[in-house]
């Protein structure tokens, strides 16, 4: 009996060993896209940091030169010191302000959580350039902040202290910050049933020990992945440094992009990127592993999590959460509220008072031919990378769990890695695929760019639907004599259709914001974002107030068919 | 043992709730005590308001009226967590990210207990429910069963003088059930920590209890001992509730000094009453005799009806009989051949010994 099963579990184990080599054909496309999408071009970046350039032109020989040259340099680790303590202290502040802020929603909250949440969240969908743009408004020498000082008697003349400054660079990046570690954070304190809380409060354990012993080691991993997501986008961020941070300010995203800019130095730029990736692994993998999570929630706790009778917080407590929200959401919304209110205003200058309304602002950007041509490649390659991600990433999702490939955590993990690649060095590693196939510079080359990191997130996104769907949804269908395709026709689709019309709008704002990526790939042809960028660049006009304020308005109406719809399905089907 | 041996441990006087938004108030001036070391039941279908008293008597809902008492203190505004009261759950509540052991230590823990007399403590209670080898655990590592006594040991490590139990064996399967009914009881009896114990099972309820209290809509039914309940239930909601009893329509017609009872237009011998009128009869099915009818020998006083239906329970067999408008079920010896089969005429008989009455 015994060796029978001995031999049984000897046999299992070499068949698993063997079966990965057998691919199977389902699988062959989803392990094309990760070689030529996810694994390539990391090898790429690694390979090009080993070699060298001269004036400009890689030469293929082998070498540590790069490497060399970065261990050697006190400026350089300087540099990485600053790089990741502007985003680790932003990180701080932001997790300061979006921890209590999600404990708030997700807890204390009774009525209106999706609304609460929502409000938190949209400020990730808005052109990062239109949120950076805006500090720069309010920290500006003639800005909000000193116009405000001045005539409020604190300051005798504007201070040039708050643009242009480490300070100002850590500000914006923790109000970039806050939506990731709010929304990461709000997932798992949603998730704790209520009846643990009254365990706990049973076995006499006062509010701060549930808190200390209960909500904090279910909410810490939760809260640092979070954290490092924010991390990361901030890290790879080189243009706030570029455009608020000064000299004081720069960090090593900036200097990667001049690598690849006008120092055009690749190798270099290669081998600052790879440290940059290993050193903020490292502290990420730290991080992490300081925040455990240990145990698994096992059903059958009540699914009425935080229900609004068993409210733990006092009326005074629930006061300071409201007002704590409210001033949180005056944080994320009143720089753009200044952007909007600017892009009416006649006068050049950004300075309150406002001098008088105008529709001026608006009417120039119709005259403006190459903004006009800038958006519609934006709509062009928009299109193109949704109907394709939207199309490859349902049928990836579909393959990766229905076929059962070996090691789905692994395929998960390995298309998630381009959403989790800082901005940069994404940017460059794309550079170099694209480079290597020879596609040229222009459209063609953003679509591919951005389908990196679009496809994934509409992947990964269908991937959490379908494992919510009850398996034996499909096999009722099957057993009810539909054939598989009636089966995904009649009864997949129809549930996984939100989801799809879901990311295929989250997609049309993460290409139509992108700047990162595709200021790498456009040339001398950009979209919208990158027409903005070089508009803010080369010098100010006030239309570029007009161009956020659109764009801020075609996320809000995007953002609002998409919750719509949602909305409207859920009055449909009563649960 | 305390000087104050002889008060209850609890108290609930006039107590009133009615959840905000609804309609009807979820209980209406609830009043019983809980003795010592008393094993209590509260019984009843769900929306009855159960969980609601054992809410209330935690600490997680405020009653709207009325008091709570325990140990001769009014409660009604001390925090959950200052009562000396503990819940089993349910859904037993586990906190997921801590062993068994942690679980257990948990409420020692709040109340700052060193560590050696915690482990101390957690190690006697573990091995009090069985536990012991599985202390290392996670509580998804472990099976329903195994979970729920993770539960109890964790509510009765600090010794509360009175345990909650919400339907706490709801979630595990027969042979289970009945095994952790013993170990219940044989645990309260050696704690002797007073129980209350919330089911809608009245097995359960009828099996372990020293008192049940029987609720419906939020008011109090009838409160017993288990025998009371099962053979002179108060009214037609606990007879119908508790045990399994037909509830028979019968007419009393004057005769004689007093009236007569008829079942289907037949009258029945020593079925009388000082009442006219319609009423109805719940009889247990075990005191419904049902007999096949051989030729013409019907007893003047037994119902004829045809056999619907057969249900073999093992031990007895349940008979379905319809007898003109109505159906009776009575229960018979199983023997191994089948004695009943369906369409058969049978005549039904009625042992009236604990039988209750109920007039319109």
């Amino acid at each position: 009996m015994t060796d029978s099963i001995a031999t049984m579990a000897a046999d299992r184990k070499t068949f698993r060993r063997r079966l990965p080599l057998k691919l199977s054909f389902a699988s062959v496309p989803v392990v094309a896209w990760l070689f030529l999408i996810v694994v390539m071009p990391n090898l790429l970046l690694i390979g090009t940091s080993f070699l060298k350039s001269s004036a400009g032109v890689i030469i293929f020989e082998p070498s540590l030169t790069n490497y060399a040259r970065i261990w050697n340099s006190a400026g350089f680790w300087a540099l990485l010191w600053r790089t990741l303590s502007f985003s680790f202290i932003a990180c701080v502040f932001a997790t300061i302000i979006a921890y209590p802020l999600a404990f708030y929603v997700g807890r204390v909250v009774g009525r209106n959580r999706a609304l609460l949440t929502m409000l938190v969240v949209i400020p990730l969908w808005i052109s990062l350039l239109m949120r950076i743009f805006a500090w720069r408004v309010i920290l500006g020498q003639s800005g909000v902040l000193n116009a405000a000082l001045v005539s409020s008697g604190i300051l005798d003349a504007p201070s040039e202290a708050f643009l242009y400054s480490p300070t100002a660079v850590v500000i914006v990046f923790a109000y970039i910050s806050v939506p990731f570690i709010f929304i990461s954070t709000m997932g798992a304190v949603e998730k704790i049933p209520r009846d643990l809380f009254e365990a706990s409060e049973d076995s006499g354990a006062t509010a701060f020990q549930t808190f200390i012993h209960l909500v904090w080691p279910l909410t810490r991993r939760n809260l640092a992945i979070g954290f490092s997501l924010a991390f990361l986008v901030t890290v790879g961020d080189f243009v706030t440094p570029a455009m608020i941070g000064g000299i004081d300010g720069t960090t090593l995203g900036v200097v990667v992009s001049t690598q690849f800019g006008f120092a055009n130095n690749w190798p270099y730029g290669a081998a600052v990127a790879v440290t940059l990736m290993l050193s903020v692994g490292l502290l990420l993998g730290v991080i992490i592993a300081l925040c455990p999570s240990k145990g698994v929630m096992v059903g059958g706790e009540s699914d009425q999590a935080g229900a609004p009778t068993a409210n733990p917080a006092t009326r005074l407590g629930r006061r300071l959460g409201a007002l704590g929200y409210v001033a949180a959401i005056a944080y994320l919304y009143a720089p753009l509220a200044i952007i909007v209110l600017f892009s009416f205003n006649s006068a050049n200058l950004q300075v309150f008072p406002v001098q008088g309304l105008t529709l001026h602002w608006y009417h120039e950007l119709l005259q403006d031919q190459s903004l006009i041509e800038a958006a519609r490649r934006s709509v062009v390659v928009a299109a193109c990378v949704v109907s394709v991600s939207v199309v490859v990433g349902t049928g990836f999702a579909l393959v990766v769990h229905y076929a059962r490939l070996r090691g789905a955590r692994f395929y998960e993990m390995a298309f998630a890695l381009p959403i989790a690649t800082p901005g940069v060095v994404l940017g460059i590693e794309m550079v170099l695929g694209t480079e290597l196939f020879g596609i040229p510079s222009g459209i063609t080359r953003i679509v591919v760019g951005q389908m990196s990191f679009v496809m994934p997130v509409t992947l990964l996104l269908l991937l959490v639907r379908l494992r919510r769907i009850d398996p034996s949804l499909m096999e009722a269908s099957l057993d009810l004599g539909a054939n598989r395709w009636q089966s995904f026709a009649y009864v997949l689709f129809p549930m996984i259709r939100g989801t799809i019309v879901a990311s295929a709008f989250l997609g049309l704002t993460l290409s139509a914001d992108d700047v990162m990526v595709t200021l790498f790939l456009s040339g001398g042809s950009p979209t919208l974002p990158i027409w903005v960028f070089n508009q803010m660049r080369f010098g100010f006009t006030p239309s570029v107030n007009a161009v956020f304020s659109l764009l801020l308005l075609a996320c809000l109406l995007t953002v609002m068919a998409a919750s719509w719809r949602n909305a409207l399905k859920r009055a449909r089907v009563p649960n | 043992m305390g000087t104050r041996e002889t008060g209850p441990v609890l108290s609930l006087v006039g107590v009133s709730k009615t959840y905000e938004g609804a309609q009807k108030p979820a209980l209406e001036k609830v009043s019983f005590s809980v003795k010592q070391g008393e094993f209590f039941s509260i019984l009843g279908p769900s929306g009855s308001g159960k969980t609601t008293i054992l809410r209330t008597v935690a600490g997680f809902e405020k009653p709207d009226n009325g008091q709570i008492v325990m140990d001769g203190d009014v409660m009604n505004a001390v925090p959950p967590f200052k009562r000396d009261v503990r819940t089993v759950f349910q859904s037993y509540a586990l906190f997921p990210h801590l062993t068994v052991r942690e679980n257990v230590e948990y409420p020692l823990r709040m109340r700052g207990e060193p560590k050696t007399s915690r482990r101390k403590k957690a190690e006697e209670t573990l091995s009090l429910v069985e536990l012991s080898t599985f202390a290392d655990r996670l509580p998804h590592q472990l099976s329903g069963g195994q979970r729920q006594r993770a539960a109890l040991a964790r509510s009765i490590v600090s010794r509360p003088k009175l345990l909650l139990l919400d339907e706490p064996l709801a979630a595990l399967d027969l042979r289970l059930r009945q095994q952790m009914q013993h170990t219940l009881v044989a645990l309260q009896k050696e704690l002797g920590i007073a129980f209350m114990y919330v089911t809608h099972d009245q097995g359960e309820a009828l099996s372990m209890s020293d008192r049940v209290v029987v609720l419906h809509d939020g008011k109090i039914a009838q409160l017993a001992t288990p025998r009371e309940i099962y053979f002179a239930p108060q009214n037609e909601f606990v007879s119908r509730f508790v045990g399994r009893s037909n509830l028979v329509p019968i007419r009393f017609a004057p005769a004689g000094s007093g009236y007569a009872g008829t079942i289907e237009g037949i009258s029945i011998a020593g079925l009388t009453s000082e009442r006219g009128g319609t009423a109805r009869m719940a009889i247990r099915y075990e005191a419904v005799q049902v007999k096949a009818l051989n030729g013409a020998d019907r007893s003047p006083d037994a119902v004829p009806g045809v056999v619907e239906d057969v249900l073999f329970l093992g031990t007895n067999c349940e008979v379905n009989v319809r007898c003109g408008g109505l159906s009776l079920i009575g229960t018979v010896p199983a023997a191994r051949e089948s004695t009943f089969v369906v369409g058969q005429p049978v005549q039904v008989g009625f042992d009236l010994v604990n039988t209750q009455v109920f007039y319109d």
